[in-house]
């Protein structure tokens, strides 16, 4: 079968900075995956050239089987939602409303569901009368994932939706989102910065640093992958010999390890007699040490496959 | 095709900026002219193809990236708005052809008021003339539009202003050639319009290129 998205060498270069570093990437159909990685790091212009508005400076991207860039077949089988996605709003008199930029979007996307759009907006408070450049940052974000939603694309991808969102209209995403991907399954790519918050609704995670993929793989894999093993010095060593290492630190007799892979039932056994508490990792802690954080650049880089 | 008509649709979601806006201008500069009074033609109507040109930059500054983003191709985004733009020159161009038409046959508004009737362009012949003329001209204007939106969109000022360089010395360059400046003073009203014609499609073309590798 046909992987949903297939990026391979991709590097985008601007005259200040590399924005993508020889990216290699393969997303399932149906599936929802991560994206993940700090600011700047490449996850927009990534989304936005699988989307067909930015082109590659080399390497080859296909969406459901072909180049995305100017090709209508893929085009209006895939929606990206944006974070600062710019409308037909204007300062003066006429108003482009909510209400316009739905329609717009019920006519171009073959698939669309108006009553899922309507009832979306109910769940977001936001009237289909009130002028866009009105909005506020939460309202234009609930905006964008109506439209990201109720447009039953089979390639979704959001860039960041919820910037501004309260944690009610989030809870609302999350639910939305898995309600919809189960009545009508979809390949969604979605980048956030609220990592532990959307961590149970990713299969697969993506994390991006600097342009490069740092991290590729399933979420199940990556749960209890890395663990924090603390307690006495000697113990804690005599634990974590001949096991990767992360990270290191003491403090008098107390020492704190973060060792990468699988803690078997025996380790557990082991660890509890010999005083020591094992702590999983989570994705966030994973993502901030993949993306360089107290690891150090380059010091890691896992691609497990699952 | 089916995405062309998708595009034209979504500009016309909010209908008021294209249907109402030239209309309230012309009225509005057309009531200043009468209330001054006298024959003499001040170039009012040239509002209407001003206007023209500013809802083609408009409809590519503005329009271009919520339309990319409901997934039109640049291509089909340009051929659509492209083809909304010469659709409303040709009413534009009748409503300026019929209310010619009404101020030649009321002597001027009762008024000897002259807006609609260009004594030195081809728009003062019979009123297929003057709408075949008005409707070449609103295009020009408008696909003109598009092609300095997307030159602002990819290059930003310093692009614009070689866009503008370029097209000075062409000017320049087609007058100074023995004979060519003289040629076109001497040109009948068809022959202008022609010309006109041939510049729209000029700037079809341009823009139809410099639209490929704009990204939003």
């Amino acid at each position: 079968m046909t992987p949903a998205i297939s990026v391979t060498g991709l590097t985008r270069r601007y005259p200040d900075q590399v924005a993508l570093d020889d990216v290699h990437l393969t997303i399932g159909t149906e599936t929802i995956t991560g994206l993940l990685g700090r600011n700047g790091a490449g996850k927009t212009t990534l989304l936005r050239i699988l989307a067909g508005q930015e082109f590659p400076s080399s390497g080859s991207v296909r969406v459901l089987g072909s180049p995305p860039a100017e090709n209508q077949n893929v085009l209006r089988r895939l929606v990206l939602v944006r974070e600062d996605q710019v409308y037909p709003d204007f300062q003066v008199y006429p108003n482009f409303k909510v209400s316009h930029a739905l329609r717009a979007a019920s006519f171009c996307y073959p698939n669309w569901d108006a009553g899922l759009a309507s009832s979306l907006l109910k769940d977001f408070g936001l009237r289909a009368g009130k002028a866009i450049k009105s909005l506020s940052r939460g309202q234009r974000s609930a905006l964008g994932i109506t439209i990201g939603l109720a447009a039953r694309a089979e390639v979704t991808l959001f860039d960041e939706p919820y910037a501004g969102l309260d944690a009610v209209a989030r809870q609302i995403f999350y639910d939305r989102l898995l309600a919809e991907y189960a009545d009508f399954p979809r390949t969604v790519l979605l980048s956030t910065h609220l990592i532990d918050e959307a961590a149970a609704l990713f299969e697969n995670v993506v994390v991006i640093d600097r342009g490069r993929v740092v991290l590729d793989t399933a979420a199940d894999g990556l749960r209890g992958m890395v663990t924090t093993v603390s307690g006495p010095v000697l113990a804690v060593d005599s634990f974590t010999q001949g096991r990767p290492v992360w990270e290191r630190r003491g403090l008098g007799s107390q020492a704190s390890v973060v060792m990468v892979g699988q803690v078997s039932d025996d380790d557990r056994e082991r660890a509890r007699s010999l005083g020591l508490d094992l702590t999983p990792l989570s994705l966030q802690q994973l993502v901030i040490r993949a993306s360089g954080g107290s690891a150090g650049a380059g010091s890691l880089t896992m691609r497990t496959s699952a | 095709m089916n995405t062309m008509i998708k595009v034209a649709r979504y500009h016309l979601v909010q209908p008021v900026l294209f249907v109402m806006l030239p209309l309230a201008a012309l009225a509005f500069v057309f009531a200043v002219n009468a209330a001054r009074g006298g024959a003499t033609f001040r170039g009012g109507l040239a509002v209407i193809f001003v206007l023209f040109f500013g809802m083609g930059v408009q409809r590519i500054g503005r329009w271009l990236p919520f339309g990319l983003a409901l997934g039109a191709t640049r291509r089909s985004f340009y051929a659509g708005t492209a083809l909304l733009g010469v659709s409303m020159s040709l009413v534009y161009g009748l409503v300026i052809a019929g209310l010619q038409a009404i101020e030649r046959a009321t002597g001027g508004w009762g008024q000897s008021v002259n807006f609609f009737q260009v004594p030195s362009l081809p728009l003062n012949g019979p009123w297929y003339a003057t709408w075949l003329t008005s409707f070449v001209g609103l295009s020009l204007m408008f696909v003109y539009g598009m092609w300095y939106g997307i030159v602002n969109r990819r290059w930003g000022m310093l692009g614009l202003l070689a866009f503008l360089a370029v097209q000075v010395l062409a000017v320049l360059a087609v007058y100074s050639l023995a004979g060519l400046g003289r040629h076109f003073a001497s040109l009948s009203a068809l022959e202008m319009t022609g010309v006109i014609a041939g510049l729209t499609v000029v700037c079809l073309a341009g823009g139809h290129a410099t639209i490929r590798r704009a990204t939003v």
